[in-house]
């Protein structure tokens, strides 16, 4: 063995802590003192040092492995009970879509005018006015009374705006739309002539509805698109697009 | 049915921090953090396989950083691994190019109470070298050089598991295995003097 080797090997056994006494002060003054070794004894340590890295690479790596393994195992019942819930709401959202689309083609194409006056009618209410002695024709609607309350208007020598609306109603409600659409129209007409504008939002509203029980859908339709367009109209709300669109499809189909 | 070990912060601490840390030990790291790292890295662009990948990396680093003894605990565990994946993960991305997505990331994060990490993770790529150059050792060196320096093995402890004829012919494969990689080195000193840095930096 030559020089360079015992080196090597003391230098080795001096890594490995295997040195003692004489042999330990020796070697730790040549390591000292001579750059040669000392650069030897670095790359050594170094050699050592890369040992242990690979070694810790190679045994994180293969519990990596085993790791991996075991979470993906514990991570797929969830992942599965997630995926069939997710499944099953797609499911049941497809379902109601499908049943709501249905439903909503039958609406559409078996609308007819009495379908829609019927979904839509709603009957005026009378309300009370604080002070006011009611009249004779007020009292007859407010008990339901509309024949009586036909009868009535059919005797006033010069019926009011209020008695025109009233009746104009009570023919709506006993299905005569033909004189309810008769009496409204007057009623503008009166309005028309004194220049007041008395009911004329409401009639709007129940003219249209009359036209519709009576098959004038043409010309029941312009009204509707109006009181529809006007936010601030007091049946506005009581005319959605979807009503619309059905009086449309039944105006077009007669 | 394996029943495993549960450790306290300080319990992990000290065994990781062992020549030989056991397995149970890094079993647990992953137990307890690998869904946390993992969902950052998924959650900045990265694939399964990429969140898998860097937290293997990340506890490598925090193994070596506990054995240089550089976590003080002033931050936990948790907050520690979740620092040293996002800047590995951010290495990642500048490794890859993808610049513009790492300055957006790194923005997002940057008022987050951040340990230095950066520093720690700067030589990965030497590292890689390093372990490389090892890869280059044969089979036989590579086992008798990690019996006895990582797995701290004795002398006889090795020859009952290879089949040398007795402890002398060990110990001069080993001195052959240990001077091969030692000139492995200082055939490459540009590499040798920066692995230094990386193995010995204090």
């Amino acid at each position: 063995m030559n020089e360079n080797s015992t080196h090597t090997e003391q230098l080795i056994q001096y890594l490995d802590g295997e040195l003692q006494g004489d042999s330990l002060s020796t070697i730790q003054k040549s390591i000292e003192e001579n750059n040669a070794i000392r650069a030897e004894f670095e790359n050594l340590r170094m050699a050592k040092e890369s040992v242990k890295s690979y070694g810790l690479k190679m045994r994180v790596g293969s519990i990596h492995e085993e790791m991996m393994q075991e979470l993906k195992v514990k991570a797929r019942p969830k992942t599965g009970i997630l995926k069939t819930i997710y499944r099953y709401s797609l499911r049941v959202a497809a379902v109601l879509i499908i049943l709501f689309g249905v439903s909503a083609l039958y609406q559409y194409f078996s609308a007819t005018p009495e379908k829609l006056f019927n979904e839509n009618f709603q009957a005026f209410e009378l309300h009370e006015t604080r002070g006011k002695l009611k009249t004779s024709l007020e009292d007859m609607y407010e008990k339901g009374d509309m024949n009586g309350l036909i009868q009535q208007f059919s005797l006033l020598k010069s019926p009011q705006v209020k008695d025109y609306f009233l009746t104009g109603n009570a023919f709506l409600s006993t299905h005569q739309p033909a004189r309810a659409i008769e009496t409204f129209i007057r009623l503008e007409q009166l309005n028309k002539t004194n220049n007041t504008h008395f009911f004329e939002e409401d009639v709007e509203y129940f003219l249209a509805l009359s036209y519709l029980s009576n098959n004038e859908t043409s010309k029941a339709l312009p009204l509707f698109e109006k009181i529809h367009a006007d936010q601030n109209h007091p049946f506005h709300s009581a005319v959605s697009a979807w009503f619309i669109s059905r009086v449309k499809r039944v105006s077009s189909h007669p | 049915m394996e029943i495993s070990k549960t450790f306290t912060d300080s319990s992990l601490i000290q065994a990781l921090r062992s020549d030989d840390p056991p397995d149970d030990a890094i079993r647990h790291l992953y137990r307890l953090y690998f869904a946390l790292t993992a969902a950052y890295v998924t959650q900045n662009s990265g694939s399964e396989q990429d969140a898998e990948d860097i937290f293997q990396e990340v506890i490598l680093v925090f193994i070596e950083v506990l054995k240089k003894e550089k976590f003080r605990g002033e931050s936990s565990i948790s907050t520690f691994l979740y620092s040293l994946t996002r800047n590995i993960w951010l290495n990642e991305l500048k490794k890859r190019g993808r610049s513009k997505l790492r300055d957006a990331i790194f923005e997002k994060g940057k008022d987050q109470s951040d340990p230095d990490t950066s520093q720690l993770i700067v030589h990965r790529e030497m590292k890689a070298e390093l372990m490389q150059l090892v890869d280059k050792l044969g089979e036989n060196c590579k086992k008798i050089l990690l019996a006895f320096y990582f797995e701290n093995l004795a002398m006889s402890e090795i020859l009952q598991n290879m089949k040398y004829e007795n402890e002398q012919v060990v110990r001069n494969k080993k001195y052959k295995c240990l001077k091969q990689l030692e000139q492995m080195l200082s055939a490459e000193p540009i590499l040798a003097k920066n692995l230094k840095s990386v193995l010995f930096y204090e």
